[in-house]
């Protein structure tokens, strides 16, 4: 073969290559070398950071995560906190890193530790915690940054009414998310099932968010009738504890879970939703008949879901409307009168017979419910309103906040005050300076309303969206001050010159503890021709006769009831806001848990709400 | 303790006046939980159902208390101060005040009740802790300071008692 | 076979004899076996024989969330991974509609050219190797560790760098990276020369390179040669060129060929590759200083993440030729399939099969080796 003599190649070129006998050889010591920044070594967990939600455990493409439940650590369900922490198989992990750039809180990394030499093989099987798998405090490499995270962690914003158009009138503040937005924020959701935990009824979240994700909201509805007859109401007034648990809010805005109710609600008609609410109705009567006093949230609950069951249910409602504190508390602008009758309007065709008009006293008395029905609900609420009763609140300017909502609902023309001055800073205290507002606006054309709560900003009882909204609208919230004195007389000629507050300096104590301490030097009045009382509600337990109130157990002042709700007196069972607190969540699931006793006792098996949880 | 005044100066008559003795001060505080407990105690019976176990609550504390007064007086180390005299604050008479029966109504709610108990206290607690201002260092001062806190700690509970029933949760 | 068993009826006598050739080593060559029949030390007939490292990776990706596959693509190819990596994304991005950023999109043709050195450098190693020449392969695996320094400097790994993710990169350029990757090509170009002494020009290499192991261009199209292997057979052809991708067009660099199709000019070739990737590298460095901005555009929550129905088609150049990724989703939040055309499929199957008839025994691993087969891409 003819070869050109560049190709025929040297044999004496490559002797060159001796030449390296006498430079420095590039052989490495034998010592670990230093890995680099973002090295990915063997995996580091902050178990303070970290909240068990399991995230990294489903991103893992190998199966190489297990969650392990670790005795001793804080198991707070409502704070979104889980006692478990991710254990990683390296027999099958391939550093990939996907954990560490999904982890919502951030707890997890990876180190630049990377050598592990073990004939066991239970070694490779470890429980990462911040100092690393042997306990050398190696450095993080592979840790979360902006650029590499692979969470979501900004909201779809809600379309609302703005202030001035919201002002003067009651129509709901909140749109509701189209499509397009409710797909976008179901698709954050990483299903880690902590809004399930902590939501007081244990709704399935994870399920109709996805359902949502999916496009299938008549699953979602599905989903979400499986825990709470309130979608509608719950979809736009709910305390949303799920989203205070939610682990994207770790670092970021949680996702929308109410919104996203409200969404999955308002997008099947109503038609639809009462046949899929109605699936699995008892195909027979039991023929036993339960009463419950009150058709508020559980009182409703309970009906719903014993109505279901085939027991015959009468619910006894001493006001013109059902739905409690839904309907005779919260404002219309929050919750639209004709969506809490939607919910209330499946609760019926399940069955349940909601009398109105209804309360228990001379004319249907207690006795006489308990020998008509085989078992007894209370669920009578919070109905009274509390007072601070700081000297001159005896004066007739001086109103109740639950009383004047409930004027509000019922259509009653109450005189709208020029300046008024709400004493409270939850959300009744905002529910009624609002809806004041507004109709300060409507009838004098301008708001003054002031709003003094003892809280400082940072820490009011109430939504931030409600304090928010509230000033929009132009009511004055002040912080920081506590009710001294209301001041008679005055200019206004109707005998109220208004409220005097001092400066609160602390409200608890070192311990947590509720313990105001006042500067007295510092005293402001606030001219008002009404102050109104949203402190706080009691509840009026007269109905009951004094034999039954002797005959029941008390605790701290409300009946005692055992973990189903049942009361101390057989037969009898009480549940919502009057044992609990006030909260519609709460009551849906208290009505859930009593609704299960009842069946229980009047000879039904476990309920599927039960079966469900 | 005696004054290092003469006889004749009016001030220190008056300061003088405003001394009492240990013996004294521990008999009005057992007198001042006695009553208090006594009160509670026939209260129990007047209120409705609900009320009651507050109620019977604050008198088993109020006779704890007593039986706290009791155990300090009847301490060997006491003994050997009980004639020391103490400077009594000026605002004794409000503390005193409660001493003598109370005027709450026949039929008081559970907020009048609470409220009624945190002023007792607050008040208990401001005369103990100005008696520990006063009093010298020492084995009493000890004492005064351990009471006061005591009734602090009390008042405390009552007013996180107070916040979750009257302000029903915060809402 | 016992002697009392022989039948010379059955058992004509005969000078070809069957060897089984490899598997012996969990790397380039190993892993993969080659049984042949000889008639003294020609090969009559060559039977591949893969199978050793089936991972399931088409069938796994099933399994997968699109976003989990980033972790399962480069370990397609052990000694080039990245434009695995980068063929995955692109399908990923063409189906779900995702503009990767322009630093980002530089960064990925860093990581494609930086691979490439490796796997080159690696192959010319290994190649020494097969032929005895053990100083070359030293050289060429020190080489190529300075450069898997910057992937692990950048990337957190050494080999399976999982860092290209579809809509760009997982994480930006570390401060002062670009500078390290300087001094390293500086060290490149110092040490080529040597190489050359060492390999290119040695008499050895040469004659035993010659002439084996010959591909003619008129094969090489009809077997589906492609990249380096297919321009050293006289076809200008690159994937860059030809279908460019990412930043490509805005790069000089030339595609060297050579004609005789041989195991040399496979060689001459990819040594070629070397030093045009050491320019494009060059450019590259130049861009990444000017232009800023993220790295990667906004993915939805990966766990939570459907891909429009469709399929894509993605094609890269990679060291051994051109990888193509084709995948499937039937709008899904896992590919309903994914279909990679990997070159080693190609080179270690088909087309080693042909050339080794005829070749000689002693020749098996050098033909191997300047094929560039990457055994574990042809067990998909």
């Amino acid at each position: 073969m003819d070869v050109t003599p560049k190709y025929k190649g040297s044999f004496v070129k490559p002797l060159k290559a001796l030449s390296h006998l006498f430079r420095e050889p590039v052989t490495l010591p034998m010592v670990p070398r230093p890995a680099s920044d973002v090295y990915r070594g063997f995996h580091v967990n902050d178990w303070e950071a970290c909240v068990g939600c399991g995230t990294c455990r489903q991103i893992c493409d190998n199966a190489a995560i297990r969650m392990v439940r670790i005795p001793g650590l804080p198991d707070e369900p409502a704070k979104g906190i889980k006692p478990r922490r991710p254990a990683i198989d390296y027999g099958r992990c391939c550093w990939c890193a996907l954990c560490v750039d999904i982890c919502p809180t951030g707890s997890l990394s990876l180190s630049r530790e990377y050598i592990h030499v073990s004939p066991d093989v239970n070694t490779y099987f470890i429980l990462p915690d911040e100092k690393g798998m042997h306990g050398l405090n190696f450095p993080k490499g592979w840790a979360k940054s902006d650029d590499s995270d692979l969470l979501d962690l900004g909201r779809q914003e809600m379309p609302a009414l703005e202030a001035e158009a919201r002002g003067d009138n009651f129509g709901e503040i909140v749109h509701g998310y189209d499509e397009q937005a409710a797909i976008l924020e179901a698709s954050r959701c990483i299903q880690c099932g902590m809004c399930h935990e902590a939501c007081p009824a244990h709704m399935h979240a994870p399920e109709y968010i996805r359902a949502i994700w999916d496009g299938d909201k008549e699953r979602a509805v599905r989903e979400i009738y499986r825990t709470n007859p309130f979608p509608e109401v719950c979809g736009r007034v709910c305390t949303h504890r799920c989203e205070t648990a939610c682990s994207i809010g770790r670092r970021g805005a949680p996702i929308a879970i109410r919104w996203l109710k409200r969404y999955a609600m308002a997008v099947v008609d109503d038609a639809r939703v009462r046949d899929i609410a109605l699936e699995g109705m008892a195909e027979a009567r039991t023929g036993r008949s339960v009463g419950i006093v009150g058709a508020g949230p559980a009182g409703l609950t309970a009906a719903f879901d014993l109505a279901k069951l085939g027991h015959d249910v009468t619910v006894y409602e001493a006001k013109p409307e059902p739905g409690g504190m839904m309907r005779y508390g919260i404002p219309e602008y929050r919750l639209p009168y004709d969506r809490l009758d939607a919910d209330i309007a499946v609760i019926r065709a399940a069955g349940a017979d909601i009398r109105c008009d209804s309360p228990i006293g001379p004319d249907l008395p207690m006795a006489g419910l308990r020998e008509t029905h085989d078992a007894v609900m209370l669920a009578s609420g919070l109905g009274l309103g509390r007072s601070t009763r700081v000297p001159g609140t005896d004066h007739s300017e001086v109103r109740s906040a639950v009383d004047l909502l409930d004027s509000i609902t019922r259509g009653e023309s109450i005189r709208v005050p020029r300046a008024a001055v709400v004493i409270g800073g939850g959300n009744v205290a905002f529910d009624i300076a609002r809806s004041l507002a507004r109709l300060q606006k409507r009838t004098h054309g301008r708001v003054d309303m002031t709003l003094v709560a003892l809280e400082e900003r940072d820490h009011m009882l109430a939504d931030e969206d409600e304090v928010v909204e509230a000033q929009e609208e132009g009511v004055v919230v002040i912080n920081g001050r506590g009710p001294k004195e209301v001041v008679k007389g005055g200019t206004f000629g109707r005998g109220l010159r208004g409220l005097e507050t001092v400066r609160c300096l602390s409200i608890f104590d070192g311990e947590g503890r509720f313990h105001p301490r006042y500067d007295e030097d510092d005293v402001i009045l606030h001219e008002a021709d009404m102050v109104i009382e949203a402190i706080g509600q009691a509840s009026d337990t007269g109905y009951l006769g004094e034999e039954l109130t002797e005959a029941l157990e008390w605790q701290r002042g409300r009946i005692k009831i055992d973990p189903d709700g049942a009361t101390s007196v057989s037969g009898l069972w009480a549940a919502g806001d009057m044992v609990e607190g006030p909260d519609v969540i709460h009551a849906v699931a208290a009505g859930h848990r009593v609704a299960a006793s009842i069946h229980r006792f009047l000879g039904g098996g476990t309920t599927t709400a039960e079966a469900a949880e | 303790m005696t004054s290092q005044h003469g006889e004749g100066d009016p001030a220190a008559k008056e300061r003088l006046a405003r001394m009492k003795s240990l013996e004294e001060i521990l008999n009005t505080a057992m007198a001042f939980e006695k009553t208090m407990q006594t009160f509670y105690e026939q209260l129990v019976g007047k209120v409705r159902k609900p009320l009651r176990e507050l109620v019977a609550e604050l008198a088993e504390e109020e006779k704890r208390h007593y039986e706290l007064f009791e155990g300090v007086r009847d301490h060997p180390e006491t003994e050997a101060h009980i004639r020391d005299r103490i400077a009594v604050p000026v605002n004794d008479h409000r503390f005193s005040d409660y001493v003598h029966m109370p005027a709450l109504g026949d039929h008081p709610d559970d907020q009048a009740i609470l409220q009624y108990a945190m002023g007792r206290e607050q008040a208990a607690y401001e005369h103990y802790s100005d008696l520990a201002e006063t009093a010298p260092e020492g084995p009493l001062k000890d004492l005064f300071r351990f009471l006061s806190d005591e009734e602090l700690r009390h008042k405390g509970d009552l007013e996180k008692r107070y916040y979750e029933i009257i302000h029903s949760g915060g809402v | 076979m016992r002697p009392e068993n022989y039948n010379p009826v059955q058992h004509p006598p005969s000078h070809e004899y069957e060897l089984y050739f490899g598997p012996n080593h969990p790397g380039i060559e190993g892993n993969y076996a080659i049984r042949v029949r000889l008639n003294g030390d020609l090969i009559q007939e060559a039977i591949t024989d893969g199978g050793y490292l089936h991972r399931g990776f088409e069938k796994l990706m099933e399994q997968r969330l699109w976003i989990q596959n980033i972790a399962l693509v480069p370990r397609i190819c052990v000694p080039d991974p990245v434009p695995m990596e980068e063929a995955y994304a692109r399908a990923v991005e063409a189906l779900g509609g995702l503009e990767v950023p322009e630093r980002a999109q530089w960064i990925r043709a860093m990581m494609l050219e930086m691979s490439r050195i490796c796997a080159h450098l690696f192959t010319f190693g290994g190649n020494a190797a097969t032929i005895g020449l053990y100083t070359n392969m030293f050289w060429g695996i020190t080489m190529r560790d300075l450069f898997l320094d910057i992937f692990e400097e950048i990337t957190g790994a050494r080999i399976y760098h999982m860092y290209i993710t579809p809509g760009g990169v997982r994480r930006d350029l570390p401060a002062g990276a670009l500078d390290r990757l300087e001094t390293v090509i500086e060290e490149l170009e110092r040490r080529t020369p040597e190489f050359e002494d060492l390999f290119f020009d040695s008499a050895v290499v040469i004659k035993r390179a010659r002439g084996v192991g010959v591909i003619s261009l008129e094969n090489a199209l009809a077997w589906g040669v492609t990249g380096p292997n297919l321009r050293a057979s006289g076809m200008p052809s690159d994937v860059r060129r030809d279908d460019p991708y990412l930043v490509y067009p805005d790069i000089e660099f030339d595609v060297p060929t050579e004609i005789e199709g041989d195991a040399l000019a496979r060689l001459r070739v990819r040594q070629a590759e070397v030093t045009q990737s050491v320019r494009i590298l060059r450019q590259v460095i130049e861009r990444l200083r000017m232009i800023e901005g993220p790295v990667r555009c906004p993915l939805p929550n990966p766990l939570a993440w459907n891909i429009p129905a469709g399929e894509a088609y993605t094609r890269v150049e990679s060291s051994k030729g051109e990888v193509g990724f084709f995948a499937v989703s039937d709008g899904g939040p896992k590919p309903y399939r994914v279909h990679v055309r990997g070159p080693s499929q190609m080179h270690a199957v088909q087309v080693l099969e042909r050339v080794l008839k005829g070749s000689r025994l002693e020749d098996i691993a050098q033909i191997m080796f300047s094929l560039d087969a990457c055994p574990p891409e042809v067990d998909r």
